[in-house]
Order: structure tokens, then sequence, then C-alpha cells
């Protein structure tokens, strides 16, 4: 199961799911990072976290341990 | 604010996600009265005033704090959203205008959408229509209308087309009988299931399609050839507003590279950082010269009394040190400002993020602590943007240690004392040594108090970091301007006062009980005369009492009562140390001031042990002293305003004043120890 955390630069994704047991899973998803919706890794800071993702128009940069919760298909 | 004077006025309050571009509509609407009201018993913040009157509508605006949704995530969002519902100050709103960036429409529609659902009267601004525009595509609003069942209007930042409008549609809302039978509005959104939350983002991206539509008028081939370009790209996109800033993209090669990304943030950082100190300089010596004057010319106009000194030394230095810090605050609001608006301290937030939660600290924690090295009371207020509460306290709490710019003046003296005169490089050495302890010295103890957070912060919040990096665009300088000068109001009517009460409490302990000693003046000038009374008084009042109370305590640190005297009126302001030592050193000649305080404290003797009082290890014990003491009674009172109460300022005292002493203490036994 691929999390968006393991996305490399420039990769593209379609959200299958939210893990619903992460304590940040309800901001994720009212952010806008839904099943169906694309992203992609745009950048990370040089400490590799957190990544900024490309999301419905904008950039969203979480933390990789947010990112975890976002699973890919 | 009274409530007779809220009765005749409406309130509309703004809503709306963050970078919606809520601010900008406010300012296009606002008219006079403006400022700043808290919820009471925190430090969540809004802008309210009347709407221009040319718009004819008599009402009250408020710019509430941005919000993603109506369930809350953190304390002071949960504040937002109640306030929504009844704001203790300014009451129910009677309508609310939601704004959505239609460049992110599916994202911004989730609150508004929430906000209707709610049972609000709302009426939805759209913002950002040129942008959206430039990628070929418009919001159809009638439809959008229809969808929502509420009134839309698109409004331009830049030009204001639409505000006639957007007046015009709220103006029958306010209506008195239309207030009658209103429905109060529920919470329907708290805790709010993954499953209900996913159907209205569903019912979100179905009106998303529906509404947005390519520009008619514009070229048509352009518009098929981009999107069939999108199509290729992306397949899964519908149409071809989806793509985020291509501009912003391209900038953040650069700005956000892991390669140069971190050099980029340090040059503007450092820049930020030396310019509260080159650019401000000559305001706050304008700002000190000025009182100066002020208290010299007071207190030769009302001769030599004890209500002369009250005014001249008590409130005319007190406002003095109050206002001397304006410059810098102002100066690093304005930069922090444009910083913020233009897009990047988002950006920086999240690249020096990583280092800083190691700690239990934030991204955002950086800003604050960097305006901690011009000085700890604008750096507190900057520390609001932090939405985790637990991060926001732990900053807050380490800012006193930053080297703020009023230790510099101690510092000078001190390593004057040190360094040979033709030897000034080694001043610039031991001062750069003293920033860099001063820095490891608060990651160190941020790292200590989060492994106690339980105990010292008493906060729970999970740590979490997710923040939009808003599109680059230029910034709006009026707007930065105006919260500039707002924050710098805030500081001077909230920490103000009791800065002032604290340093006139100050200058009382230095001037009673024998408040006009008898002095011998043969054979002395007039000016000597002066400072030989100035000395007498210092040297029999209450402070000089409570320095020989605690003469056992600084006995250890090799000083006497006359440097206890000194470190407790340094309480009222850190660089008042520098001038009550000449004070009580009986220091006359103000033209060369530091020369001849160095000269008078190499003759100084401890009159307890009958040595040197100023050896080497004394005055490194001090610089150790300044480097983590909480001294400062600004900060204290600013400490508990942003936290909320004494808790932590009470904390911050003991705590750094502890470490203070036992390190300084270290520091000169094992100096002496080894032979200094």
């Amino acid at each position: 199961m691929k999390t968006a955390s393991e996305l490399h630069f420039g990769e593209r994704a379609i959200i299958s799911d939210i893990d619903n047991s992460h304590p940040s899973f309800r901001r994720i998803l009212e952010i806008g990072f839904t099943p169906g919706q694309e992203i992609e890794l745009v950048n990370s800071s040089s400490f590799n976290d957190p990544l900024a993702f490309a999301l419905r128009g904008t950039l969203i940069a979480i933390r990789k341990h947010e990112a975890d919760c976002i699973i890919l298909s | 604010m009274n409530k007779a004077s809220l009765e005749k006025l409406y309130l509309i309050t703004l809503v709306g996600p963050p970078n919606s571009g809520k601010t900008t509509l406010f300012n296009q609407l606002s008219g006079k009265n403006f400022k700043t009201v808290n919820y009471p018993g925190s430090t969540v913040e809004y802008s309210t005033c009347k709407i221009q009157s040319k718009f004819g509508i008599q009402a009250d605006i408020l710019d509430s704090p941005g919000i993603i949704s109506l369930n809350p995530n953190s304390p002071d969002e949960e504040i937002s959203i109640n306030s929504l519902y009844n704001h203790p100050e300014m009451g129910s709103p009677n309508l609310l205008i939601a704004t959505i960036d239609v460049s992110q429409i599916s994202r911004h529609l989730l609150l508004s959408k929430q906000l209707l659902a709610s049972g609000f009267d709302v009426i939805v601004v759209l913002t950002m229509n040129d942008i959206l525009a430039k990628r070929g595509y418009e919001v159809d609003e009638n439809r959008l209308a229809e969808e929502l069942g509420c009134g839309v209007i698109k409004v331009d930042g830049r030009t204001g087309k639409g505000i006639e409008k957007l007046i015009s549609c709220v103006k029958p809302k306010l209506k008195p009988d239309s207030l009658e039978n209103k429905n109060y509005p529920y919470k329907a959104f708290e805790n709010i299931s993954k499953e209900k939350l996913l159907t209205l983002y569903s019912d979100i991206e179905r009106i998303e399609r529906n509404v947005i539509v390519p520009i008619s008028n514009g070229s048509q081939t352009n518009i098929k050839k981009a999107n069939d370009k999108l199509q290729i790209l992306n397949p899964s996109l519908k149409y071809g507003s989806n793509r985020p800033d291509e501009r912003t993209l391209k900038i953040d090669r650069w700005l956000l590279s892991r390669r140069w990304g971190l050099l980029f943030f340090f040059i503007i950082m450092a820049f930020t950082f030396t310019s509260i100190f080159w650019l401000a300089n000559p305001f706050m010596e304008l700002v000190d010269e000025f009182f100066g004057y002020l208290s010299t010319s007071a207190s030769e106009l009302l001769g030599n009394t004890w209500y002369s000194d009250l005014i001249a030394d008590g409130i005319i230095s007190g406002t003095g040190s109050v206002l001397v810090f304006l410059p810098q605050i102002l100066i690093l609001f304005l930069i922090l400002g444009l910083l913020e608006d233009t897009g990047y301290l988002a950006r920086g937030a999240m690249l020096i993020d990583k280092p800083l939660s190691k700690i239990g600290l934030n991204g955002k924690s950086f800003v604050p602590m960097l305006s901690g090295f011009a000085c700890a009371i604008p750096a507190m207020l900057a520390a609001r943007t932090i939405s985790n509460k637990r991060e926001r306290l732990l900053t807050i709490f380490i800012i006193p240690l930053m080297s703020c710019s009023a230790r510099l003046p101690v510092y000078a003296l001190l390593i004057a004392f040190l360094t040979p005169a033709d030897k000034a490089w080694l001043g610039g050495i031991a001062l750069a040594v003293i920033y860099i302890s001063s820095i490891i010295g608060s990651l160190v103890v941020a790292a200590i108090i989060n492994k106690f957070n339980k105990k010292i912060i008493n906060a729970v919040d999970s740590s979490s970091f997710i923040l939009e990096l808003p599109a680059y665009r230029v910034p709006k300088i009026k707007n930065v301007i105006r919260n500039s000068i707002e924050s710098a109001k805030q500081y001077i009517y909230k920490a103000g006062p009791i800065i002032l009460v604290l340093s006139i409490a100050i200058w009382f302990l230095t001037y009673f009980p024998n408040h006009s000693p008898e002095i011998n003046t043969n054979g002395l000038t007039q000016e000597e005369t002066v400072q030989m009374v100035k000395a007498e008084r210092l040297s029999t009042s209450y402070a000089a009492d409570l320095g020989k109370f605690i003469q056992p305590v600084m006995s250890p640190l090799g000083m006497d009562w006359r440097i206890g005297v000194s470190l407790i009126a340094a309480f009222a302001a850190r660089e008042v140390f520098v001038s009550s030592l000449a004070m009580i050193f009986k220091v006359t000649d103000e033209n060369n001031l530091q020369s001849s305080i160095l000269f008078a404290m190499k003759d100084a003797v401890n009159e307890e042990t009958g040595k040197p009082l100023f050896t080497v290890p004394t005055i490194i014990g001090l610089i150790v002293f300044f480097i983590f003491a909480m001294q400062c009674l600004s900060t204290v009172a600013v400490s508990k305003k942003e936290t909320g109460g004494w808790r932590i300022p009470m904390l911050q005292i003991i705590i750094f004043t502890t470490i203070a002493y036992v390190f300084s203490f270290i520091t000169v036994s094992f100096l002496n120890l080894v032979g200094f």
C-alpha cells in the first residue's frame, strides 16, 4: 500500500483513501486531500520533510507523518 | 465598546479560508473606527470597523481569522468558530460574507457549504477571478448562486469592481423586520464523520464542474489547445483550472530548491534580522534623545523637588522606555508583513520545520524567535501565527533567551572591560560567542522544557504542520502598513501602561526614603552636587536595602550589593544596568559615560573582601547572567498578556533567573579556580 510520503518528485498519483485512524485525518480531508483527487509531489524542504503537494489548484505543505495517512491507488 | 452604540449597528462578519482575499475585501469596505478586538481571555484577534459611509449602510464589519472548516482543529480555531455564532463583545452577526478564491474553488467551497448548511445568512464573494481568467476559465456566478441558494458576487481585489453590486445585495438583508424571524444557526459540523465530509466534497465537485466554464468571448482556439494539453498531461481533469499557478511553481524551483532553498532562506532572514538593527537604530536614537531632552527640560522647569524627579525620571523616562522600541516593532512587522504577503513566509516555515519539530517547536516558531533578537515584545506578538497552542506557548517561553537589542549596551560595557582598547576585534568575537551561546542555550532549554511539557507548558495538542503555500504575488503595501501600525498600537496600549507603572515603581525604590540627602557640597560644582545627591540617594534607597538584603546571594558570585542594586534596576529594562552602575559608582562625566564607568569599575573594591570588585571572572559571570536572566518587565507584561495568565511569565522568571544565577556561579567559581 503506497502512501503520499513515498512519491518521487514530479510524480503524480490519485488518492484512493485517507486513513481515518490518523490524528490529522480530518484536517487532511478538509484541506482537500480526498479520494479521487490527483496529487503531485512538487517540493520538499532540504530536510526532506515537510513535503509540498500540488492539489486542487494550490500547493499544500504537510509533514511526512501526515502524508502517511494519504493512501494512493 | 459599549452596548448602546452597538444596538443601532448591524454586524457583518467576513469569513473565509486563509488566503481567500478576505482582508483585501475588508479593506475595501472599511471606513472609520478601525480597531482590533480580542476574544476575551484569548489571543485570537479581529479587525473591526464601520462600513465606509459612501455605501450608505450603518453596519460594523468584522474580519475574522481564516478558517478551513467549521470543525475546529485547535483551541484558537474553536474560538474563531464560536465567535461566528456569537462574539462576546460584538454579538452575533446579522450577515456573513464568505470569500472564495475561485482558483481553488473546490477547497474553498467547503466552508461556504458548511456555513449555509448551518443556517447562517451568507453572501458569497468570489475573489481572484483574474487568476482563473488567465487559465481561460470563469465562474458562472448565477449558476453557483442557484446551486448554493445564496447571493454570489465577483469582486476584483485590485480595482474594487463588484463592490457596489455586493453592497446592493447586502442592503436588503439588513432590514430590521428581516431579523425577527431569523433562523438561529446551529453547530452541525463538529467532529464531522469521514463519510459526511466525503459526501460534502463530492457534492462540491459536482458544483465545481457545473459552474466553471471556459471564457466565451476569449480566443477559443487557445483555450482548446490549453485544454487538450492538460487533458493529455492529466486525463483525470475535467477542466484546466486545477494546476497551481505556473509562475509560483517556477519561483519555487529556486526558493524551495532542495539544494539552495536553505541558503535563500538564511539570506532573507539575515537581511530581516540585520535591518531591524540598522534601519531602526537612527529612529531609536531619535526617540531616546527626544525623551532625554524632555526629561532634562522638565526637571529644569520644575526645579529640584521630588515631584520634578518623579515626572522627569519616573514618568517621562518610563514613557521613553516604552516608546524606544516602537521603531523596531514597526520595522519588524513591516518586513514580516511584506514577506507574508508575498507568500514567502509560509515557505520559510516549511523549510525550517523539521529541525525545530525535533525540540517541540514548529516551522512557524522561526520568525518569532528571529524577532526576539530585536526585542522580545514584538517577537511574542509574532508567535500568534502558530496555531498549535503548545508550540506557541513553548515558543513564547524561550523568546526571552534570544539576545535582544537591550542587552547590547550591557555587553558592550562588559566586553570593553575585558578587551584592551587596541584589540577591538576581540570584542567582536566575544559578542559573536555571546550570540551563539544564547541561541544554543535557548534551543537546549526548549528541548528540556518540551520534555517536561505537562508540568510547564500545560497544554496538550497533537503536533501537526499543514500549511498552504499561497501563490506568489506583489504585496499590498497599504494593508501591510496598516497592520504594522495596528500591531504597534497594540503594543503601546496593552504593554505600555504596565511598563510605565513598573518603571515608576523602580523609580520609587531607587528614590525613597532618603529623597533629599544631606551631603557636603564644599568645593563642588553644581553639576557635581546633583550627581553626588543622586548617588547618595540611591545608596540609601529601598533598592539599596534590597541590594544589601540580597548581598548573601551576590557574595558567592564575587559581587557586592552595588552590582545587586544595578541588577534589580535592570529588571525594569536591561539597558538600565549601565546607567545604574554609573549612578552607583558616582560617575559624573556624562559626555564619555562608558570610559568613565570603566575607569570607576577598575578602581572599585568589593566592600566585603577588600579585593577588586570587577575581575575577569565576575565580568564573565555577569555576561552569563545577562544571557539567561529574565529581567525585562515589559517582556513579563507581554508574556502575561499573550499566554493569558501569570503562570508562564512567573515560570519564566523563576526558571531563567535560576539558570542565570547557577550558570553565573559555576562560571565565576571555575574561572577563580583556574586562577584568573
